[in-house]
């Protein structure tokens, strides 16, 4: 019998599918936060741990050397600012947990441990902080920097950001509100410390101008894929994403993860490692194969480009200089994600860039099917890998996510291996069960 | 005769934090402090009442300028805590279809890039009823979570606003207005061509852009700013749409303010009035005239048993320790200050009794009465100051409050005819420039 496992959604506070044929009014919709309103509400009663909401703030200019390509396609641009949505989605919903992106490159960590703070108070108890340290020298030049510091820098930096924050929030200790009607006492200044932390790249006095909301520390949540990712993450996060088509690698990145986790003194069952698909679900095994094959399969012009153009916004690399059916580059080098760049040359040795990306539209295994032929699939490759769950990314449409709310979650429901019920008052609760 | 047509408004004092507790009619306030739905309830009993706004005050540090600790603040639940206004703003907007949101937040804090977006993503998910109270900073005690030993010299601060100022204004705009196309024939959403890097290079900032997201329905948020020092005031001129003044000296003093505000803008070339001036006022109101002035009395008799709570605002925004002084020795000539000037010079020559009596801010105007009483005071005032409104404070926020406000006072000042009764935009800075 195969262990429950945890589902989450992948999303942006961005433009959704406005093109497909049910986008219905959503391109122009979104912008209020209605459209992830109603989202978010399906997802709550589908048994979802979280919602996702990655980020980056800059409009990509790689592929092409124009911002042509990305903004033609709405892709990597526009984003908006996930904090401000974040507590309409809370004040909507009652258990499901909210996870936004902010990087350690571009706030002070006073401004990102109060906004948490405020945002878990807000929640009542249901943010997350998805950590990321930032890629891109272009993001970098909208905050007044030339470039970002070199990868193993920022995870130091990264490092000292979450030490930081850390301390802020328990920098008013249990109790120091008392709220004494007689004394007129609110709080207990004998229980509130400045940190007077002086590190190598931050200097903060503290104490944090509030008490830490329920849950103390917000649940970390992070994507680290190159060495010293992977320790930033076994070290600090609670849930990790990750994207690997292949299963045996999934399982090898989930072992590894724990083992750095338990050289760092935790239990690995305290680290949810959740990983990327992008299910396609049909009411019959032949729609739901046909569909599959339109989306990743024979790949248009439009989805070649969208897809080069997303590889170069994330590796820094212009993709539009190689030609399409030559074998794949193998000596390319980025000061942005060199893991996955590392990983995307290795894995398509010896393939032409052609062949390699209609692997890479995709972001996991392939499931495809009826409810019950994907829920087959994900207990299957739950099994293989030992846990932990999946987190769904795909274009996003009001019927699409119906079809993974109301068809494959329910099946997973039925099943007992997806949650019907949220037994704990915390996101961070519920997702470890304890 | 009555005055013209003014606004309404309400100054969130001490933010995002505790408000009335421990009192006859905080309800739950000091238990419910961080529940956003007093905020709500604010929000939708103000725009029920057709005020134009509400700002959400804000300071990010632990104050202990009063006697160089941190415990009366504590105590008394005084500036602290504060939690973030910017994620609560989209709550108050979210329950809410016309007023104006207006949060606080530091030019010395953030950097322009990401202030832009949030506020570009505010006005965004408002449609357009989104403010920005721009503050300078004044506390080191904020400089020192921010990595730095203090803030910049008083005047200077204000340069570093202007530059914070045209760079996000920069931000905001580099997106055309028609750059999202959204053509399904073609499969695209923006045209490049219309949106722009803005390679900004400054003393303080520098920039590259665009911004990663289209222009607002407002374009450029609506601007509200606080300054009363004499470079404060210019920068308001070039900048602000409203302006948050006292009303110490009582109404002659203000008119001096806004005229002074008013010529300052026309030299900076903008239309005076593109620029409301709005005086702060904490109304005192009760069914008859006699009740209101025997609620006075009490929160007179109040103040006076607990002085601190007068001086621990007082300290933190003039980082001058009010604490070192008896109560009725005289604050002496030539005590200077790098945070709030405007405020201490007007204690220089006052002993704190003195200062806490007259009720700080509030000056010789005292605003006393039944609704009726007070909206006539109100109009009188508006009269022969000019224009163009007031700005509702409490600290002691509670529903009661609120609504003595909201559906006493204001249907008062309606039947006078001197305040809106229907908005006549949906864009915040469209309804504040109606009139």
């Amino acid at each position: 019998m195969t262990k429950p496992f945890h589902l989450a959604w992948f999303n942006s506070f961005a433009p959704p599918a406005w093109a497909s044929p049910f986008a219905g009014d959503a391109g122009n919709e979104w912008f209020t936060g209605e459209y992830h309103v109603d989202i978010i509400k399906q997802m709550e009663r589908a048994g979802f741990d979280f919602i996702m909401f990655e980020d980056s703030t800059f409009v990509p200019e790689t592929y092409g050397g124009s911002s042509e390509i990305a903004l033609k396609y709405s892709q990597h641009a526009p984003k908006l600012d996930p904090m401000a949505l974040l507590p309409i989605l809370a004040r909507e919903t009652s258990h499901i947990g909210l996870v936004a992106t902010a990087s350690t490159s571009f706030y002070p960590p006073f401004i990102l441990a109060r906004l948490m703070a405020t945002l878990d108070h807000l929640t009542k108890g249901r943010v997350g902080w998805n950590v990321v340290t930032s890629s891109e020298d272009i993001a970098a030049q909208n905050y007044g920097m030339d470039k970002l510091p070199d990868h193993d820098v920022r995870y130091e930096v990264a490092e000292e950001f979450v030490d930081v924050v850390k301390q802020l929030w328990d920098s008013w200790e249990p109790g120091a509100v008392v709220m004494d009607r007689e004394t007129g006492r609110y709080a207990d200044h004998t229980k509130v410390h400045p940190i007077h932390h002086r590190g190598k790249h931050f200097a903060v006095r503290g104490p944090l101008n509030m008490p830490p909301g329920p849950q103390g520390h917000p649940v970390l949540c992070q994507a680290g894929g190159s060495p010293a990712g992977r320790d930033f993450a076994a070290k600090n996060a609670t849930a990790i994403i990750a994207t690997n088509p292949v299963i045996s690698k999934m399982k090898e990145y989930r072992e590894d993860i724990r083992a750095r986790a338990e050289k760092f003194g935790r239990d690995p069952d305290d680290i949810k490692v959740l990983f990327q698909v992008s299910p396609v679900v049909a009411e019959t095994s032949e729609g739901a194969k046909k569909a599959h094959h339109q989306r990743f399969g024979a790949l248009s012009h439009a989805q070649i480009e969208q897809t080069l153009a997303g590889i170069s916004s994330t590796t820094e690399i212009d993709f539009s200089q190689f030609d399409l059916d030559a074998p794949f580059p193998q000596d390319l080098k980025t000061n942005g994600h060199q893991s996955i760049l590392d990983d995307f040359m290795k894995r398509n040795k010896g393939k032409t860039l052609r062949e390699s990306i209609e692997e890479r539209s995709q972001f996991g295994p392939p499931i495809f099917g009826t409810p019950a032929e994907c829920a087959d699939r994900m207990e299957e490759i739950v099994e293989e890998v030992g846990g932990d769950g999946f987190l769904i990314m795909s274009p996003s449409t009001r019927r699409y996510i119906d079809e993974i709310c109301s068809g494959l979650a329910p099946e997973l429901q039925r099943r007992g291996l997806v949650r019907t019920s949220y037994p704990q008052p915390t996101f961070k609760q519920n997702l470890l069960g304890h | 005769m009555s005055a013209d047509p003014f606004h309404l408004a309400w100054f969130a004092a001490d933010g995002f934090g505790v408000k009335s507790w421990g009192k006859t009619f905080s309800g739950r306030g000091g238990q419910d402090w961080a529940d956003p739905a007093l905020w709500i309830d604010l929000a939708q009993a103000l725009e029920r009442a057709r005020f134009d706004f509400i700002i959400i005050e804000d300071s990010s540090y632990m104050p202990d300028t009063y006697g160089g600790t941190s415990e009366a603040y504590l105590k008394t639940a005084t500036a602290t805590p504060k939690m973030d206004p910017s994620v609560l703003a989209p709550l108050m907007s979210h329950a809410t279809k016309k007023i104006g949101i207006v949060p606080t937040m530091s030019v010395s804090e953030h950097h322009p890039y990401g202030l832009a977006r949030t506020i570009n993503t505010l006005d965004h998910m408002s449609q357009g009823r989104t403010g920005w109270n721009i503050v300078t900073g004044s506390n080191d005690n904020a400089a020192k979570n921010y990595g730095l030993d203090d803030w910049l010299e008083h005047d200077e601060r204000y340069d570093m606003a202007d530059e914070f100022f045209d760079l996000a204004c920069r931000l905001w705009t580099s997106w055309e207005e028609d750059a999202v196309v959204l053509d399904e024939a073609t499969g695209t959403w923006g045209d490049f061509t219309k949106v722009h890097t803005v390679d900004f290079q400054g003393t303080y900032f520098s920039s590259r852009g665009p911004l990663n997201a289209p222009q607002s329905p407002q374009g450029l948020p609506t601007f509200v700013q606080a300054g009363g020092s004499p470079r404060g005031k210019k920068f308001d001129a070039r900048a602000a749409n409203a302006i948050i003044s006292g009303v110490e000296g009582g109404p002659a003093k203000m008119k001096a303010f806004r005229d002074d505000i008013r010529a300052q803008a026309a030299l900076a070339g903008r239309s005076p009035d593109d620029v409301k001036v709005l005086y702060l006022i904490s109304p005192i109101i009760a069914e008859t005239d006699e009740e209101a002035w025997a609620k006075r009395r009490r929160q007179t008799e109040f103040a006076e048993a607990h002085p601190e709570i007068g001086l621990l605002h007082l300290s933190r925004h003039s980082r001058i320790d009010f604490s070192q002084w008896d109560l009725d020795e005289v604050i002496p000539e030539g005590t200077t200050t790098n945070g709030h000037r405007q405020q201490l010079e007007q204690c220089i020559g006052k002993t704190p009794r003195q200062i806490l009596r007259e009720g700080f801010g509030q000056g010789n105007f005292e605003i006393v009465g039944s609704p009726d009483t007070v909206a006539a005071q109100l109009d009188e005032a508006m009269e022969e100051v000019g224009g163009d409104g007031f700005l509702i404070a409490s600290r002691d926020l509670n529903r009661r409050y609120i609504s003595e406000i909201a559906d006493g006072l204001v249907p008062a000042l309606q039947r006078r005819g001197v305040v809106r009764e229907e908005y006549s935009h949906d864009t915040f800075r469209d309804n504040l420039l109606a009139f």
